[in-house]
């Protein structure tokens, strides 16, 4: 026997019965899941949905800017590390490539980090209004790395690309069709922080000290 | 790993007289149950949503079979390798085959409670690899060479001190030499040593907090990022997980999510939340060219033909042991295994034996608090009485014991008897204590008074005396019946 099935076999003995019939199998898969109803989904404060997203950002040390196009967003990006004190470099996701880069006086290069960029800029697939999050996906455009290896994340988000709960996400990805999921679905709840050490919250554990999301309205 | 467990009571007075530990321990429970508290206040949905937790659990555990393999099939569909481990030792050497396969020299670990379960490092240092945790708390508790006191947090016990000590000394071979004091740049220094080590790494192994059979996927959750750097950064993602991790879709798994952070650190959602398909797409620029995923037993199927099945809810939130008295006298060590606290004291015995562990369903005081606080409303009570019961039933407990509890049973069944004895010994203890109403000795006690402990004396009535004289006395009747109408039109003015 296989370890597949002596595995199987012990569950199957542990419950007490055979393998389960094709169409005891089909039926489970018809399901919509475990409870097999709509997922309850928790009220969100009233309000327009950016409000609380921003609200669920503040929360976890998150920052948010409003900007009105996508074209604004170079500009942004070289205030932000100015007010900051930052060197005006970035690393971007080739996602964002086609923005007016050479515009701004930032030195700019696309693609994945190996940790040598302090400030990485992504664009997000959604935002969740409920907790603050940005759902970033995994593919040519977006490097995972970005994500996690900079000091300062600084991230762009459509608002029409937000929704109220996260699943809407899964929804949305199920629409996505053939790919299907990618790689990486990273849902970011602001910056990266332990408690580790006596329980005291640190900010900038591994992954990003900072977390600023430009939201293009 | 090798349990201690059966030398519990000498490891629990230990514990009660480590100063150190009891300065981190207090610091911890408090700050666990408020933030708890205070999270779940904020969502009015958190008793249905544990209500859906319950369901969706139960349903899959019931389907298990089903599920396990619809993931499998999603996990091979999406280009990554199941395996299946039926023993810790199955899962020890699938493991070291996959890195010694892929040439490994250098593997960091994201936080995995399973990969404690069976030994992961140990057999991977064993077999001459270099194995790197990457959790704050579980690097912190690498370099002191002990097991995790907690499952959320599992260097709770050590104070900044001795983590600067720690640090003090290991890290001088990176040219750290400066002795630290301060909580940031502790954290900084084990980021700046941490950052090449993923970088390093040729292999990366996680656990995870539930595996989603419709899309083959594993998710992670984590605070600090590290998990997420240890599934993305090297070339091959190893995920270690037990066969309970399944659900159906990522819907359930946002359901028990929701549970999840606010049962175990007060949050709302974890900082990362990631989600994983099999090894990195064509034309993607980084993520795993090789993903392995080792499903582990170990047990688990055989849980699932009894009461004991309830225990496989466990998501690991650690909210049981936050909110025990007896885990937040003594920490997780004394436990002597993986998992301490009220969950652990069901899954050790049931994992090493109740002849090994049968101490801990007993070190409990049944107060409810562990089943009030579980998002997934696992009786965690019951089933510590049961096991009670099966150690009774095997004759596995102390003697001593086994004879005074038969010896209570025989007297608790014949009240008469029973009461004249009380009577006697309460009047009998009343007046040898004498005036100072306490005991600092007493001949067959010596440990009750070890340290200084005093015992206070029966007044020289039980209660069933007491309760009868009142019942007699209308005066005294009268007069409870008025304290207890006070106490309730108290308890409505409170209420309003």
């Amino acid at each position: 026997m296989s370890d597949r099935a002596a595995m199987l076999a012990a569950i199957r003995q542990g419950l007490g019965r055979g393998a389960l019939g094709a169409e005891a199998r089909a039926a489970l898969g018809r399901r919509q899941g475990a409870t097999d109803s709509a997922p309850l989904l928790p009220g969100l404060a009233q309000g327009p949905l950016t409000q609380v997203f921003r609200t669920g950002l503040e929360k976890v040390s998150g920052s948010m800017a409003e900007i009105a196009t996508e074209a604004d967003v170079p500009r942004a990006v070289a205030g932000y590390l100015a007010a900051h004190g930052l060197a005006a470099e970035a690393v971007i996701a080739p996602s964002l490539e086609a923005l007016d880069w050479a515009g701004t006086d930032l030195k700019v290069h696309f693609g994945p980090t190996r940790g040598g960029d302090l400030v990485g800029v992504s664009l997000a697939w959604r935002g969740v209004a409920e907790n603050g999050s940005l759902v970033l996906l995994s593919g040519a455009d977006n490097p995972t790395s970005l994500n996690f290896l900079p000091d300062h994340h600084l991230v762009v988000l459509h608002h029409k690309d937000l929704v109220p709960h996260l699943e809407m996400v899964w929804t949305a990805l199920r629409e996505r069709g053939a790919g299907g999921w990618p790689r990486t679905v990273n849902v970011i709840t602001g910056p990266s922080r332990t408690a580790d050490i006596e329980l005291t919250i640190q900010l900038g554990a591994h992954g990003p000290r900072s977390l600023h999301v430009l939201l293009v309205s | 790993m090798q349990s201690q467990s059966h030398a519990f009571p000498e490891r629990a007075v230990h514990a009660l007289h480590d100063q150190t530990l009891q300065v981190a321990l207090r610091r911890a429970k408090d700050g666990f149950a408020v933030k708890r508290a205070v999270a779940v206040a904020g969502l009015p949905e958190f008793d249905a949503l544990r209500d859906r937790a319950v369901q969706i659990k139960n349903h899959t555990l019931e389907h298990l079979d089903h599920y396990l393999e619809q993931y499998a099939e999603a996990v091979e569909r999406s280009g990554g390798t199941v395996h299946w481990a039926s023993s810790a030792e199955d899962a020890r050497r699938i493991v070291v085959e996959i890195c010694r396969a892929a040439d490994a020299k250098m593997i960091t670990k994201g936080k995995s409670m399973v990969g404690e379960e069976v030994g992961i490092n140990d057999a991977l240092e064993g077999a001459g690899f270099e194995v790197v945790e990457t959790d704050l708390g579980e690097y912190i508790i690498q370099l002191a060479h002990e097991p995790p006191s907690h499952i959320i947090v599992p260097a709770v016990h050590k104070t900044r001190g001795q983590i600067s000590d720690l640090f003090h000394e290991n890290h001088q071979k990176y040219g750290l030499t400066r002795r630290l004091t301060e909580v940031p740049e502790m954290v900084n220094e084990a980021r700046l040593i941490l950052r090449d080590k993923y970088l390093a790494a040729d292999v990366g192994i996680t656990g995870a907090n539930f595996l989603i059979a419709e899309t083959g996927t594993n998710v992670i959750v984590t605070n600090e990022g590290n998990g997420d750097l240890t599934c993305s950064l090297p070339r091959v993602h190893i995920v270690t997980a037990g066969i309970e991790k399944v659900v159906p879709t990522a819907e359930d798994a946002s359901t028990l999510l929701r549970l999840l952070a606010r049962s175990a650190t007060g949050q709302d959602l974890t900082t990362y939340t990631t989600f994983s398909t099999g090894p990195k797409r064509e034309g993607d620029p980084d993520g795993p060219d090789e993903y392995h995923v080792v499903l582990i037993d170990n047990g688990r199927s055989t849980m699932l033909a009894d009461q004991f099945r309830e225990m496989l809810r466990c998501i690991r939130c650690g909210a049981c042991m936050n909110h025990c008295p007896v885990y937040g006298a003594i920490g997780g060590h004394a436990y002597g295994w993986v998992y301490p606290g009220p969950m652990g004291s069901i899954l050790t015995p049931l994992s090493v034996g109740l002849k090994e562990a049968g101490h801990l369903p007993n070190a409990c005081t049944l107060n409810g608090h562990c089943a009030d606080v579980c998002p997934v409303r696992i009786p965690l009570p019951d089933l510590l009485r049961t096991l009670r019961h099966q150690e009774y039933q095997l004759h596995l407990g102390a003697k001593r014991l086994r004879w005074g509890l038969a010896a209570w049973v025989w007297f608790t069944s014949h009240p008469r008897l029973y009461r004249l004895g009380t009577r006697v010994q309460a009047r009998m203890l009343a007046l040898l204590a004498g005036r100072k109403g306490r005991f600092t000795r007493m001949p067959l006690a010596g440990g009750w008074f070890r340290g200084g402990r005093d015992l206070p004396a029966p007044q020289g009535e039980t209660f069933m005396a007491a309760w009868h004289r009142r019942q007699r006395d209308p005066g005294q009747r009268a007069q409870a019946q008025r304290n207890l109408d006070q106490r309730e039109q108290a308890q409505r003015e409170q209420g309003q």
